[in-house]
């Protein structure tokens, strides 16, 4: 009977996603057949590249708010600002600077916009970030599909269609590519370590870290864990969820920041599409919930997750002799995993203490 | 002395039916204010307009004048409130169940370390969490309790959560004006005391103090002026030295009232629940090893000082906290403590935690009442062909409903009102009407008569007595109020440190529960 409870316990706690995940990520490995430096090269690029987007993402599971699927809100913003920068030639530092300026103030703007629409709908949060995505997505393409080039004059005429209306599907960020990752760069063998970007990524984390352990970050767990007596114990609650809102919309204009300069060079109308789910996926393989998330849960689940997307297309590919399996593979990873770590959640909650 | 405060014709009403009518009242600088009143009088309600609290705005507000300090003021929320000094310990606990002990005694309050003060201001500069928990450690040593700061609230009983409650508002330095509504419903005479003179001191320092009690006797012990609430009208008001409890009594009830007391018998020995070596790992409130033997058709008493363990068992008997040891029930052994398997045996165990497990707040008074009796024992289906689709039998709902509100005269607009505007004691009654309801063999109530008003008291401890007379239903009371232990127990159990130290006669003395309830061996009672 002990050991039926251990089990229980054990089936119970934060550790059963990440267990599947690694269990899981072992097998697929093994019939993948890819070397392990080159997964691990692999699962470190992701690392450097989707680390900010899904740090991004704690601060609203801690203000109660559920996962933000409106983090691409934010990576619409950096984009748009990087579409300015580019459209009006600014180059090099200057221009990497100027478009992080501009990408945060946008981002404070939006995160406004989405923490008072969210204010309105209290309880069903992370639904309305999924349709806010949608939206702000619609938007966002409206504006480059039609509105550069005509009543947004442009100075770049290489990133416009040749019709002279809306910007190209892709857009080379050549000027910036991968200019911080090689810092500091390390090779063990095989392995290699872009030390610089790490510890960029480290650093984000510290931050989070740091909000949470402020005034203001207990204010933030005290909302999440009760609207009501917070509100009774003197906390302004709408605004703390605004700040919030624009907290979490500013670090993923960050995180694409950064996906986008290792990648180098951007699809303009599809490049922030599946940070939300990919982000999302990646915080709950780390055995966060959407009622609690910590930073290590963000950091272990970027390479758990990471490491079962790498492995997983090639292991399908390689059991099934189908090439064209890969792709579904992933998906059925992504969604497969927040469907999982939604179900144990819920299970989870139900209990006591 | 200036006033501190004053109230000129407050008036409030919640759709339309009056909770104050034509309230005048003020309260000086360093006077301790007792307000008294049966339940549903209207105090919560004076002190959440006192407070600012949302509630009243969402209520369609109030009318009339308060001045603070020499200034009129209108609250628009707590923090408003809270800035100008005024802090408030909540009947119902303003506490954050996911944060710790520490966390919560200094929410809003926390050190920061001097270095980020001036970076980045003391809003967003990095805490001291060690030097919190000294202080939140430190404060609730000053209530004559220690318990681990770094423990989650939901792990913790009411009656712990009842000192951090009061621990979070004397730990602020900056308090014009404090509210206690009902600090002391949970706590045993020793806690209370020690309660009292803490606000006695801070009366010292010019802080204007409001104290809620349904206890009279500490409401004439410790209070400078007395107001008496009636329906919502102030009815009365006396001064230091005319403050006598018979007196507060009559105008608050408007009749005298008959203390129940349970004739005393000759019980048979035969035990109905055995607990054999029988551990509950609940934080702060540990059993420990605990043997006991309950017979059948008794009532017991089950007492202690905080923390010591009486109120665990009963969460132990329902799953919530991991349990050890061997329980026999009607001679069978429990493999597993469920509540539900327990309910459809026949135990039915009553919580003090009425907030998290009693209680439905959004359902109406009446689903309340039924809710368990027809979940599990299908009490009020009605009789017809279609019985497995549960259709509600309203006849005989009503029926029952309305003899429980008589009986324990519980105070609503209709049965239909949803719980969550009753007020508390009202609450309480409810969750009682809902125990009551199972109709168990075995009955577990933890702190029965919480926040129940002196009248209301009586008819809850007479029903119990009724039901364990007229169907021999075999009762287990769990409760800091002695005096009432001592008026319907056949035996008292005393718990020090999770086991039961020594059982008692109710007709012991004071003087020998004093002792034994702290602990100490040599005194003579008979081993019952
Ligand atoms: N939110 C609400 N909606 C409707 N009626 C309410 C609400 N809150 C309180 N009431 C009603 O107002 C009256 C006064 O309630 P209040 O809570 O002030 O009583 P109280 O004196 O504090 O009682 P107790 O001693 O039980 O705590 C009660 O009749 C109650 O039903
Ligand atoms: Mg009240």
């Amino acid at each position: 009977m002990r050991i039926k409870e251990e089990a229980s316990r054990l089936l119970d706690s934060e550790y059963m996603v990440p267990a599947i995940f690694i269990i899981l990520s072992y097998f697929a490995w093994q019939f993948s057949g890819l070397t392990g430096s080159f997964v691990f090269n692999q699962v470190v690029t992701r690392f450097i590249r989707d680390g900010i987007l899904v740090l991004s993402l704690i601060i609203p599971v801690v203000a109660g708010m559920g996962l933000n699927f409106a983090i691409t809100v934010g990576a619409m913003a950096i984009q748009t600002a990087l579409l300015i920068v580019i459209a009006y030639q600014v180059e090099g530092i200057k221009g990497i600077l100027l478009a992080i300026i501009i990408g945060v103030l946008l981002s404070l703007v939006l995160g406004y916009v989405i923490g008072r629409i969210l204010n309105r709908v209290k309880g069903k949060e992370m639904i309305t970030t999924i349709i806010i995505g949608f939206l702000f997505n619609s938007i966002y393409q409206l504006i480059f599909l039609v509105g550069f080039g005509t009543f947004i004059p442009v100075a770049n005429k290489e990133i416009i269609l040749t019709r002279g209306i809306g910007v190209r599907n892709t857009v080379d960020l050549g000027m910036y590519r991968n200019t911080i990752d090689k810092l500091g760069l390390f090779k063990i063998g095989e392995l290699e370590i872009p030390l610089f970007m790490i510890i960029i990524v480290l650093l984000f984390a510290a931050i989070i870290f740091y909000i949470l352990h402020t005034r203001f970050g207990q204010e933030v767990k005290a909302v999440g864990s009760n609207m009501q007596t917070s509100e009774i114990l003197g906390i302004n609650t709408d605004m703390i969820r605004i700040k919030v809102m624009i907290l979490s919309t500013i670090l993923a204009a960050f995180g694409q920041l950064a996906y986008l300069q290792n990648i180098g060079m951007f699809d303009v109308y599809t490049a922030h599409m599946n940070a939300d789910i990919i982000s999302c996926a990646a915080l709950l393989a780390g055995g966060a919930s959407i009622k609690k998330a910590r930073i290590r849960h963000a950091l272990m689940g970027i390479f758990l997750f990471h490491t079962l997307f790498i492995v997983s297309p090639q292991a399908g590919q390689n059991l099934f002799n189908n090439a064209a399996l890969g792709e579904y593979f992933r998906s059925f990873v992504a969604y497969g995993t927040i469907a999982l770590a939604l179900i144990i959640n819920i299970k989870n909650e139900n209990k006591f203490s | 002395m200036e006033n501190i405060l004053e109230i000129v014709n407050l008036n409030k009403s919640y759709n339309g039916i009056p909770a104050l009518s034509n309230i005048n009242l003020s309260v000086k600088a360093g006077e301790i204010h007792g307000i008294v009143g049966a339940n549903g009088s209207g105090k919560t309600t004076l002190m959440n307009i006192l407070f600012g609290n949302p509630i009243i705005r969402e209520t369609g507000g109030y009318q009339g004048q308060i001045s603070f300090r020499g200034n009129k003021v209108n609250f628009k929320n707590c923090a408003e409130a809270i800035r100008q000094g005024i802090g408030m310990v909540h009947q119902e606990f303003a506490l954050i169940p996911d944060m710790t002990v520490g966390e919560n005694i200094k929410l809003g309050r926390e050190n920061t370390h001097s270095l980020t003060d001036r970076l980045f201001g003391r809003k967003y500069s990095f805490i001291d969490r060690k030097q919190d928990y000294e202080n939140a450690g430190q404060t609730l040593r000053r209530l004559g309790i220690s318990v681990d700061v770094g423990i989650k609230i939901i792990n913790l009983s009411v009656n712990i959560r009842q000192f951090i409650e009061i621990a979070r508002e004397i730990d602020r330095t900056d308090l014009k004006l404090l509210i206690l509504d009902e600090p002391t419903a949970v706590l045993n005479k020793n806690d209370g005391l020690k309660l009292i003179e803490i606000l006695k001191d801070m009366s010292d320092h010019k802080i204007g103090i409001i104290f809620i009690s349904h206890r009279l006797e500490e409401v004439q012990y410790v209070c400078d002026k007395v107001s008496v609430l009636r329906d919502g009208k102030l009815v009365s008001q006396y001064a230091k030295g005319n403050i006598y409890v018979n007196n507060l009594a009559q105008d608050m009830i408007g009749h005298t009232i008959n203390k129940a007391a349970a004739e005393k018998r000759e019980m048979e020995n035969k035990p109905v629940i055995t607990f054999k070596d029988f551990s509950v790992k609940m934080p702060g409130e540990e059993v420990k090893n605990l043997n006991l033997s309950v017979y059948k058709g008794e009532i017991l008493g089950l007492t202690s000082l905080s923390g010591h363990g009486k109120l665990a068992l009963g969460y132990g008997m329902m799953d919530m906290y991991p349990v050890d040891g061997e329980v026999y029930f009607e001679d069978k052994k429990l493999v597993k403590m469920n509540a539900r398997t327990n309910i459809i045996k026949g135990m039915y165990v009553l919580p003090d935690d009425r907030q998290g497990l009693g209680i439905l707040a959004d359902q109406s008074l009446e689903s309340n009442i039924i809710f368990t009796g027809n979940q599990i024992k299908n009490m009020f289906i009605r009789d017809s062909a279609f019985n497995f689709l549960g259709f509600i039998d309203h006849r005989k709902t009503n029926l029952h409903v309305y003899k429980m509100m008589l009986d324990l005269d519980i105070k609503c607009t209709s049965i239909k009102q949803k719980v969550k505007e009753l007020s508390g004691g009202n609450q309480q009654k409810v969750c009682i009407a809902r125990a009551l309801t199972v109709d168990p063999k075995l009955l577990f109530v933890a702190e029965p008569t919480r926040g129940i008003d002196i009248s209301a008291k009586e008819k809850i401890l007479n029903m119990l007595i009724e039901i364990n007379r007229s169907r021999n239903t075999t009762i287990i009371i769990a409760s800091s109020e002695l005096d009432e232990l001592k008026r319907v127990c056949d035996r008292i159990a005393v718990m020090v440190e999770g086991k039961i130290f020594k059982i008692l006669s109710p007709d012991s003395s004071d003087v020998d529960f004093g002792l034994v309830l702290s602990g100490e061996e040599g005194v003579d009672c008979e081993k019952l």
